[in-house]
């Protein structure tokens, strides 16, 4: 059971801080009601509109290369706690993955997917 | 000289493709008949100077080469000949410069690719009868397929599409068979593809069921026995005159030399086993055929349904397993090209003038072609086997064989040969006798030098093996006495019991 | 220090130089005008030295990265072919991409790209690569059926294949989990020892991970009962694809397929053995029935593609090694045959998508009697008739299963040919025999990369025909 402790702990820390938060926001946070506000989704776009409507391709471009440089991020962090450890190795093989990225990352600014207009 | 002698097969096969890579240079239409003229000629001459140096007495292939192919697989290029099948290689030649002839003026366009299919065919057909490797003999054997379905579908008769397909959709299914069971001997026969090997070995009686099967059913097809003939009819009379020719006078040869070369010696059990069945099945093809033949109103058809009949007895002399019912079925094999060939060439010469195949276009020719009506009264008269014509000797040869077997066979049998004759004859009466049927049937010309010189030779053929055929019988002696050895076993040594000839 | 692991860079080396070209043809591309050839010759450039560097190893069977990539003959002969195989794309697309208007030039790097999964699909020997294999050709070719992006059928094309393809995936991956949750293991060597030993043999979930495999595969390879997006997406997209998709990928898919089933699995045989007979037959049968009603000559192709997998099918069935050479030696010759066929559809593709049906080709015979004659030989090829390469392959393969003792199946396979007859003979009686409907209006567009195609095809046709002697002996090693 011993080996469970931590994550337990974890678990209990982050239920309470998620709860805490939601709890908190309702009773300190100030009230106001309108049409806009009292819909049951509020993300800026309105409720009842054509199913066929369209976004912008560009949203979906964005959400591509987030989720591929988050990902990138995602192998940075354990690479760099090791850093000491992996020594040589782990250096040039990060930096070909640096490299690769950063051909597409080239690639994706001369087609210019990183300009909105 | 020596490298000319030691490779006179593979000189045989190269030179029609040879043939057709000249042809593929010259433009001139008249240049391009010569050429392919000249070639066939020479193939001819090849195969006379094959079978003069060719050893009677010898029973073993002959003039053998033997060259690695794909050494993986055991697969060699080996050709050879033995007494049977330098018969079908000289049969071969003999035709192609005829078929040549015949199209000299029947066929206007595109010249140089109907020669070249001609060509073709015959390259093709040296090496299915030569070839001593089952993978060589497979993979040509399928070969001869291609050029005939072009000549059917592009300078056929009206129905030539639907001919075409059924000619190769039969001959695919034959073939496809083949494949099953050639690599089924290989399998069961020592991983090789060598012909005279495969022959040595002995197989299961269920193994020799089975490949027996599967290679009779091929060669039934090709041959084409009854109830498996129905693509010959039309393949035959839509083929072009030099098609009809090739399929009838070669390709239907195939199949007999199949069963002769295979079936016999490798599956002797099964063919014991089968033989009754195939024997009844020959019979009533020969009285099928016939029947057929008799109701026929296109002249070609009736040719083709004689073709039946006479198939009919090339197996009934295979499978009697006597030396006259294989020496009868082979002359008959060879007997048949010669007259079938010559007939469809007659009827291709009437065609070339009227452009009709109905009987009752025609009658009363003896007055306008003379010459013509000699020729062709000569050619009928040997289909239905009157003697000295050639078809005698081979269907009498087949009869005394069947004899020993069963007398109500050969009874009925002389009984397609009366329905033979009685087709036969009556066509002649109403083609040749009493009065033209048409204005256009008056004033038919006669036969050009050229037509007589294509006919000529075959109707010194017809007459001479029929008077004289020593010469073919000694040729193919030796190797039917050892064929029957490997069928029925070792103790049978008695030549042919009956002499022709002085 | 955490120990570095071993790496075998000269085992990876073609797919680290295609990596690298895919790369550099990518960059390139936005540096360089309108006109794309030099991309082309730089894509050439990289596949004929990835082919060359696959020979670094030798043929023995060398593992490395910790057992789960292997270079061995089958690798290389397959590089080889991908290679071959993707060269004849792209020298068939320059033209037709030019009429088409399809300027995109990263046409060419995805090409290269999927090259790279198809090389790595033939050399893994370990459950994770073969996915990892898998989605890199899979990811490349739902862009590539996509690449007409104003074309309607284009957009289905790709839309359809990647939701199907995607369900495979995910088939594939489930199959995958549930053989490595019963026997413990991804590399394939290991999950045979396992196997090795009866205790596993009969686990329900082993076997459910066998069909799911069996599943997944079958949609990549696209024989029946999951063939149902093939004839689509083939007609969608552009030619020079559907040719590739027909050839090279397939081929890949297949090596992983007889990577697992025959390396991996080989000891239960007994119970896929049945399903794949099966799905051979069923897909020979509906592939060649299939063909014959159709007009369009892509989708005739498509059928008949179908049914090819079907014969492959049998090699795999067969799972000796004559077995594995004749699958390799059908692939080559399946290339050669099959790009031919589409070469000289390109060649008579005409902007607007017209002259894609079977009667467009009537009269060819007289118009272009040499297009006409590499046609026939393309197709007499694909039916199996001697002298040219497809009997060769088919008589390989079939010579493998009667040697395992599947007459049946072989019986089958070899009236299917038959069948196949038909329509191929279909295509070449109209080039020869009809005459066209108005005026004769095809004009070939003989740009010298697709003759240089098919005149590449026609030698390969008839040499592996004539004498694949040096050819096989090189799949025996």
């Amino acid at each position: 059971m011993e080996q469970y402790i931590g994550a337990s702990l974890m678990l209990l820390f982050a239920t309470g801080i998620a709860g805490g938060m939601v709890l908190m926001t309702s009773l300190l946070g100030p009230k106001k009601s309108f049409a806009d506000k009292d819909e049951p989704f509020e993300c800026g776009e309105s409720q009842i509109v054509s199913p066929h409507q369209r976004f912008s391709v560009k949203f979906y471009l964005v959400a591509v290369l987030f989720i591929l440089f988050d990902i990138e991020a995602v192998f940075l962090f354990p690479w760099a706690i090791l850093f000491k450890k992996l020594g040589m190795f782990g250096f040039i093989e990060m930096f070909l993955f640096l490299l690769i990225l950063g051909v597409g990352l080239l690639y994706v600014w001369k087609k210019g997917g990183l300009d909105w207009e | 000289m020596a490298l000319f002698m030691d490779h006179l097969i593979s000189w045989m096969i190269a030179i029609p493709f040879l043939g057709i890579i000249i042809l593929a240079f010259v433009r001139e239409e008249e240049k391009i008949r010569w050429i392919a003229f000249g070639v066939t000629i020479v193939e001819l001459l090849l195969s006379l100077i094959l079978w003069g140096n060719f050893d009677f007495a010898q029973q073993d292939m002959q003039f053998v080469e033997r060259v690695v192919w794909m050494s993986t697989f055991n697969i060699q290029y080996a050709v050879g000949v033995d007494g049977i099948s330098i018969l079908l290689v000289a049969l071969t030649a003999l035709l192609c410069p005829l078929c040549v002839l015949c199209s000299w003026t029947g066929i206007k366009t595109r010249v140089r690719v109907y020669l070249s299919l001609i060509l073709l065919v015959e390259g093709a057909m040296v090496v299915v009868f030569t070839a001593l490797d089952l993978f060589l003999f497979f993979m040509l054997w399928e070969v001869t397929m291609i050029p005939m379905y072009f000549m059917i579908i592009l300078w056929g008769g009206p129905n030539r599409i639907a001919a075409g397909l059924k000619f190769v959709l039969y001959s695919l299914t034959g073939s496809l068979l083949l494949l099953v069971g050639i690599l089924g001997l290989y399998l069961n026969g020592g991983h090789t593809y060598d012909l005279l090997v495969l022959t040595e070995q002995t197989y299961t009686s269920n193994q020799q069921f089975w490949l027996f099967l599967a290679f009779f059913l091929a060669f039934a097809i090709k041959m084409p026995m009854v109830p498996f003939h129905t693509w010959l009819p039309d393949a035959h009379s839509e083929a072009p005159t030099a098609g009809s020719v090739l399929l009838a006078g070669v390709l239907l040869k195939m199949g007999g030399y199949g069963f002769l070369r295979f079936c016999l010696p490798m599956f002797p059990e099964a063919s014991a086993d089968f033989a009754p069945s195939i024997l009844w099945l020959s019979v009533i093809a020969i009285i099928y055929g016939g029947y057929i033949a008799l109701a026929q109103s296109d002249l070609k058809k009736l040719v083709a349904y004689s073709s039946v009949s006479h198939m009919g007895f090339v197996t009934l002399g295979i499978f009697v397993f006597n030396s006259q019912g294989i020496q009868g079925a082979v002359l008959q094999m060879f007997n048949h090209g010669i007259t079938t060939a010559a007939l469809f060439i007659s009827v291709g010469i009437l065609y070339d003038r009227t452009h009709s195949r109905e009987i009752s276009d025609y009658g009363g020719l003896h007055k306008p072609m003379p010459k013509f009506v000699a020729f062709f009264f000569l050619f009928s008269i040997a289909a239905f086997g009157l003697p000295g014509t050639c078809n005698f000797i081979g269907e009498f040869l087949v009869l005394v064989g069947t004899s020993y077997v069963s007398l109500a066979m050969v009874l009925i049998s002389i009984g397609g040969i009366l329905l033979a004759a009685a087709y036969m004859l009556w066509m002649l009466q109403r083609v040749v006798l009493g009065e033209p049927a048409t204005e256009v049937a008056k004033m038919l010309p006669d036969l050009s030098k050229r037509e007589l010189a294509t006919l000529i030779p075959l109707g010194v053929l017809v007459l001479s093996i029929g008077l004289y055929p020593g010469p073919l019988m000694e040729t193919m002696d030796a190797s039917v006495i050892h064929l029957i050895q490997q069928t029925i076993g070792p103790e049978v040594t008695e030549l042919s019991q009956l002499q022709f000839g002085p | 220090m955490i120990p570095a692991p071993i790496v075998d860079l000269v085992s990876l080396s073609p797919v680290i130089v295609l990596s690298l070209f895919a790369m550099g043809v990518l960059i390139l591309d936005l540096f360089i005008g309108k006109d794309k050839t030099v991309l082309v010759f730089l894509s050439l450039l990289g596949l004929f030295l990835a082919a060359v560097s696959s020979l670094a190893k030798g043929t023995g069977p060398i593992y490395s990265f910790s057992n789960s990539y292997v270079v061995d003959t089958f690798s290389i002969f397959l590089t080889f072919v991908f290679a071959i195989s993707s060269a004849l794309a792209i020298m068939l697309s320059v033209s037709y991409n030019k009429e088409q208007g399809i300027k995109i030039g990263e046409y060419y790097s995805i090409i290269l790209f999927c090259t790279v999964g198809m090389i790595v699909l033939a050399s893994s020997a370990d459950l994770i690569m073969i996915f990892l294999g898998i989605e890199i050709v899979s990811i490349s070719l739902y862009i590539l059926a996509g690449i007409r992006r104003t074309e309607k059928r284009s957009n289905e094309a790709a839309l359809k294949y990647f939701l199907l393809g995607a369900f495979a995936s995910g088939f594939l991956l489930y199959g995958m989990a549930l053989v490595y949750g019963a026997t413990g293991t991804t590399h394939l060597k290991d999950i045979a020892s396992v196997l090795a030993s009866s205790e596993f043999k009969t686990s329900p979930i082993l076997l459910m991970g066998v069909v799911l495999l069996v599943v997944g595969f079958g949609f990549k390879v696209a024989s029946v009962p999951f063939h149902m997006w093939a004839p689509d997406v083939y007609q969608g997209s552009a030619t020079p694809v559907t040719a590739f998709m027909s050839v090279g990928p397939k081929a890949a898919v297949f090596a992983a397929f007889f990577r697992i089933f025959v390396e991996g699995i080989p000891n239960i045989s007994d119970y896929w053995d049945t399903i794949l007979c099966i799905v051979a037959v069923i897909t020979m049968f509906v592939g060649n029935l299939g063909a014959i009603i159709q007009d369009n000559m892509k989708r005739l192709l498509a059928y008949s593609s179908i049914s090819h997998a079907g014969y492959i099918l049998v090699a795999l069935i067969a799972k000796n090694s004559l077995g594995m050479s004749s699958l390799l030696f059908y692939m080559l010759a399946y290339a050669f045959m099959s790009f031919g066929a589409f070469a000289i559809i390109i060649i008579l593709d005409k902007q607007n998508g017209d002259n894609l049906e079977v009667k467009d080709y009537a009269g060819l015979g007289f118009k272009h009697p040499v297009i006409a004659v590499c046609m026939s030989i393309f197709l007499l090829s694909l039916g199996g008739l001697p002298p040219f390469a497809g009997f060769v392959g088919k008589f390989y393969i079939f010579s493998a299963a009667v040697k395992e003792g599947y007459i049946t199946l072989v019986v089958l396979g070899v009236l299917n040919s038959a069948i196949s007859f038909y329509y191929y003979l279909r295509v070449i009686v109209y080039m020869y025999m009809k005459e066209p409907e108005g005026d004769y209006q095809v004009q070939p567009s003989l740009a010298p990369f697709s003759l240089l195609v098919i005149g590449i095809a026609v030698f390969g046709t008839i040499e592996l025909g004539i004498f694949p002697g040096p050819v096989i002996s090189w799949t025996m090693n």
